[in-house]
């Protein structure tokens, strides 16, 4: 009859066995609906060599910022590391849906030639009936997990595209410090031939000479940086041995036409960042959390079973065993008020979670229509009046109005905006980043 | 040639009364003609009042006049004008009837003038008769001798001739903006005895100096001395037109500097004395001759020779720099640089770059490079043997036989008798 009890309560219980994906089509479908991007857990040889012959394949082109994000989705090894995660507090879900197992004891005394055999077969009372509320509690903390292994699933892909967008620009800004590199090579052999001619004093010789050493270390720095910025989007991709040689595109992506419309900024963080319905689970795990600490203050460990006794030579008696392990001096009362509090702290980080949620999607919409607007401006005015300056600079030249030395610090000016015009939209780049990172939450939020 | 009537009828549409004037003020005033060309204009032949030897003003014309009740009345305009420095180039300036340098005023020792001057500047001015014996109430010195004209106003001057010779009016109101901007006229009396100091051909120009910024058109007012448009009548060469003489004609050329440096006027094949100042005219026992007068700055000098060497000859300030259009003073010597290889690595940054200045700067004389709007090349005009290599303060006295009396039309390029122009040496001739 226990027996039946406590399969009825198991069954009634619910999901407590293994899921087919360990909860990975979560963080499939959010790859899917937020990144357009496939994830793969990678647990099998066949998944390794499927995922191994996709990667040589992305990298076989100049790497897109998308391919270097689903490249890293499939490959960063601590992405695959979380992935685990998922099959550790599945496990647990699936042990809250077991009953502890039944208690047997057997006594034998003999006391002045009377002997005495107790034995009794309890079972965990306790567990069986809390066992509802316990694996509602696991299995919202399951589902915790998985937001959190979406998160960082997520985290993955936004540092992969920061690091992408990095790393391109760190390439592009050597290409063009090259290009100021040759006006000052320029200056310099200009005026060591100048005065040789005698018609240029050392002092300003020197000068220019000063200029050129100057810029060659300039080069060397960003040569340095851009190494690191590739280091980090290789590691972020997972990448070692010949996929290293990777090739990046010459430049950054253009500005798009227009700015994203996000219409109704905060409903969206609401709905849509992880960490606002991570935080909101917590809430209601502690609640029933709670609920279970009400349930058992007293409780601790009741536990019900089959009895018997035979006092020889009297015949067995049986019966049912309970024992009750009584708070005669722990009430209880300080678990639940622990239990409350933690509770009444959930509540104030969900309120917390959705303050800042709100306040980080203003500032990163703010920062990306700022950054949008600086990126166009360099597109649409700085460069175009450089170039026209340019322009008007070569015919002053021809006209012998200004020397070659004038045209060639313009020269290195045009290259000095060009890296500001780079930067710029490398910084909009990032700002996008940052926005879609905003909508989906901070990342790397603790399960 | 034109006559008066050609060129007053020639002239209609850029003649126009001042717009200014009252209608009751306007039926007093002489008619305020308006140039709006930069060709030198036919000497005004004197169509009434005392008879002159009218002069030739270069690169502009003489203001016509009216007489009344024995005075011979004049009406300037100061006003804004765009003059055209040379083709390729105008200015935005300030002068009066439309063109800057304003009109030449010619009188006769002993008239009676009545100037009227309409200001339609945007802000006030006076007139200055520079070196004209007058009472001081007329001296046109604005706050010392009388009120400035304020704009929209018309003031009137009158004095009598007392001296015959050579004169210039201009602005003694914010004097250094106002001349500047181009606000200057010659002013020639001539004497009452039409054959004292007679000549044949009889020329005059101001010479003045703007600082335009190469793609600008407005003068920069505060330059004091590093100009860079070097003028003869606010034109540069090849906009000047040349002094045409013909063969054995006895040529004065008279000339007022009103820049802030002194000008060594020069003379090919010829010999001149200076024969006039703004103080009088110089005794003939007074007289040397030279091929170079120095125009100190403020001053007028006429200077008189005989035509009587046949060709094309150069006069021209010596100053180098002033015989040059916009120039970058701090452009480095390229001379004996050789820039192979460099000029490549300039070229992969700057496709346009061209290295120049190695073998010196003839080159800019020779070629056409696009330069900035508004901007002449630093040195240009074509001689029938070749690029001139010119600008600025130059032009060319172009002396002929058999021209007609008053013909001051261009004519072409001299061309020598044989065996008279230096040529390249070919070994001992037979």
């Amino acid at each position: 009859m226990v027996l039946a009890i406590a399969l009825g309560v198991t069954v009634s219980g619910g999901c407590a066995t293994f899921s087919r994906d360990a909860g990975f089509g979560t963080v499939e479908r959010l790859a899917g609906e937020r990144l357009d991007k496939d994830v793969k857990w990678q647990r099998s040889d066949d998944d390794h060599g499927s995922v191994r012959s996709a990667v040589k394949e992305f990298l076989s082109s100049p790497l897109s910022i998308d391919n270097a994000v689903q490249v890293a989705l499939l490959n960063n090894p601590g992405l695959q590391a979380t992935y685990s995660e998922l099959g550790i507090a599945e496990a647990e879900l699936v042990q809250a849906g077991r009953v502890t197992n039944p208690h047997f004891s057997y006594r034998r005394t003999s006391e002045g030639g009377e002997r005495k055999i107790e034995w009794a077969l309890t079972f965990p009372l306790v567990d069986l009936l809390t066992m509802p509320l316990r694996t509602r509690i696991e299995g919202r903390r399951f589902e915790q997990v998985k937001l959190a292994v979406a998160g960082r699933m997520l985290d993955v892909a936004a540092a992969a595209r920061k690091s992408w967008i990095e790393a391109v620009a760190a390439e592009e800004r050597v290409r063009y410090l090259e290009q100021a590199m040759l006006a000052a090579e320029a200056s310099a052999e200009l005026a060591d031939r100048m005065e040789r001619a005698g018609n240029l004093n050392r002092l300003d010789r020197m000068r220019e000479e000063a200029f050129r050493s100057g810029m060659s270390a300039r080069l060397s720095d960003a040569r340095r940086e851009a190494v690191t910025d590739r280091e980090r989007l290789t590691r972020m991709m997972g990448l070692s041995g010949s996929d290293i040689a990777f090739r990046l595109p010459g430049r950054l992506p253009e500005l798009p036409a227009d700015k994203a419309d996000l219409g109704e900024l905060e409903a969206r963080a609401m709905t849509g960042r992880l960490d606002v319905r991570a935080a909101a689970l917590e809430t209601e795990r502690l609640a029933e959390s709670l609920g279970l600490t009400r349930a058992t203050r007293f409780v601790d460990v009741l536990e019900l079973g089959p009895a018997a006794t035979k006092e020889d030579p009297a015949p067995w008696k049986r019966g049912f065993e309970v024992s009750l392990q009584l708070p005669v001096f722990d009430w209880g009362s300080a678990r639940v008020s622990r239990a409350e509090a933690i509770y009444m702290q959930a509540l104030h980080r969900v309120a917390e979670t959705s303050v800042n949620a709100g306040s980080e999607v203003r500032n990163a919409w703010s920062a990306y229509g700022s950054a949008y607007d600086v990126a166009k401006r360099y597109r649409d005015e700085i460069l175009p009046l450089r170039k026209r300056i340019a322009e008007e600079n070569m015919l002053r030249y021809n006209g012998m109005l200004i020397g070659v030395f004038e045209l060639l610090i313009d020269a290195r000016e045009q290259v000095e905006a060009s890296i500001a015009g780079m930067d710029a939209l490398r910084d909009f780049w990032i700002s996008e980043a940052n926005l879609q990172a905003a909508f989906n939450g901070p990342q790397g939020a603790n399960p | 040639m034109m006559s008066r009537r050609q060129f007053l009828i020639g002239s209609g549409a850029a003649l126009a009364g001042a717009a200014l004037v009252s209608r009751a003020q306007a039926a007093s005033l002489p008619e305020a003609p308006v140039l709006e060309k930069a060709a030198t204009q036919p000497p005004l032949i004197p169509p009434n009042g005392r008879p002159y030897q009218p002069v030739v003003t270069l690169n502009g014309w003489t203001l016509p006049w009216r007489m009344k009740a024995g005075w011979k009345e004049f009406h300037l305009i100061a006003e804004p004008v765009r003059r055209e420095i040379a083709p390729g180039m105008t200015a935005n300036l300030w002068g009066y009837n439309g063109q800057s340098p304003g009109p030449t005023i010619e009188c006769v020792e002993g008239d009676k003038v009545r100037i009227f001057v309409t200001n339609k500047l945007p802000e006030h001015t006076t007139i200055h008769w520079h070196g004209v014996l007058l009472p001081n109430g007329m001296d046109g010195v604005g706050g010392l001798t009388q009120p400035h004209i304020p704009a929209g106003r018309t003031y009137v001057y009158e004095f009598v001739m007392k001296h015959s010779g050579t004169f210039m009016y201009h602005p003694h109101s914010d004097e250094m903006v106002q001349m500047a901007m181009g606000m200057m006229g010659f002013i020639v009396v001539h004497p009452k005895d039409p054959d004292r100091y007679r000549v044949d051909r009889d020329f005059v120009f101001l010479i003045n100096a703007f600082d335009i910024e190469p793609g600008s058109f407005t003068p920069r007012v505060n330059t004091m001395l590093d100009f860079n448009t070097w003028c003869w009548n606010s034109r540069v060469f090849p906009g000047i037109d040349p002094l045409v003489v013909r063969m054995g004609d006895r040529v004065r050329i008279r000339m007022g500097n009103l820049t802030m440096t002194n000008h060594p006027i020069h003379i090919h094949g010829h010999r001149f004395s200076v024969t006039c100042t703004d103080g009088g005219w110089v005794p003939q026992s007074a007289r040397w001759p030279e091929t170079t007068v120095d125009m100190p700055i403020g001053s007028l000098r006429a200077v008189e020779f005989t035509a009587d060497a046949p060709g094309d000859w150069a006069f021209h300030c010596h100053k180098s720099h002033h015989v040059m259009n916009a120039m970058g003073h701090g452009v480095p010597t390229m001379i004996g640089v050789d820039q192979r290889g460099v000029a490549e690595k300039i070229n992969r940054l700057l496709p346009d770059y061209m290295a120049m200045g190695e073998r010196g700067m003839a080159e800019m004389g020779e070629m056409e490079m696009p330069l900035p709007d508004n901007t002449l090349p630093m040195m240009s005009g074509q001689g029938p043997f070749g690029p001139l290599e010119m600008g600025g303060m130059f032009t060319v006295v172009k002396i002929r036989q058999g021209l007609a009396r008053d013909d001051y039309n261009d004519p072409g390029w001299y061309r020598h008798p044989e065996g008279t122009v230096a040529r390249e040496w070919a070994g001992e001739e037979k």
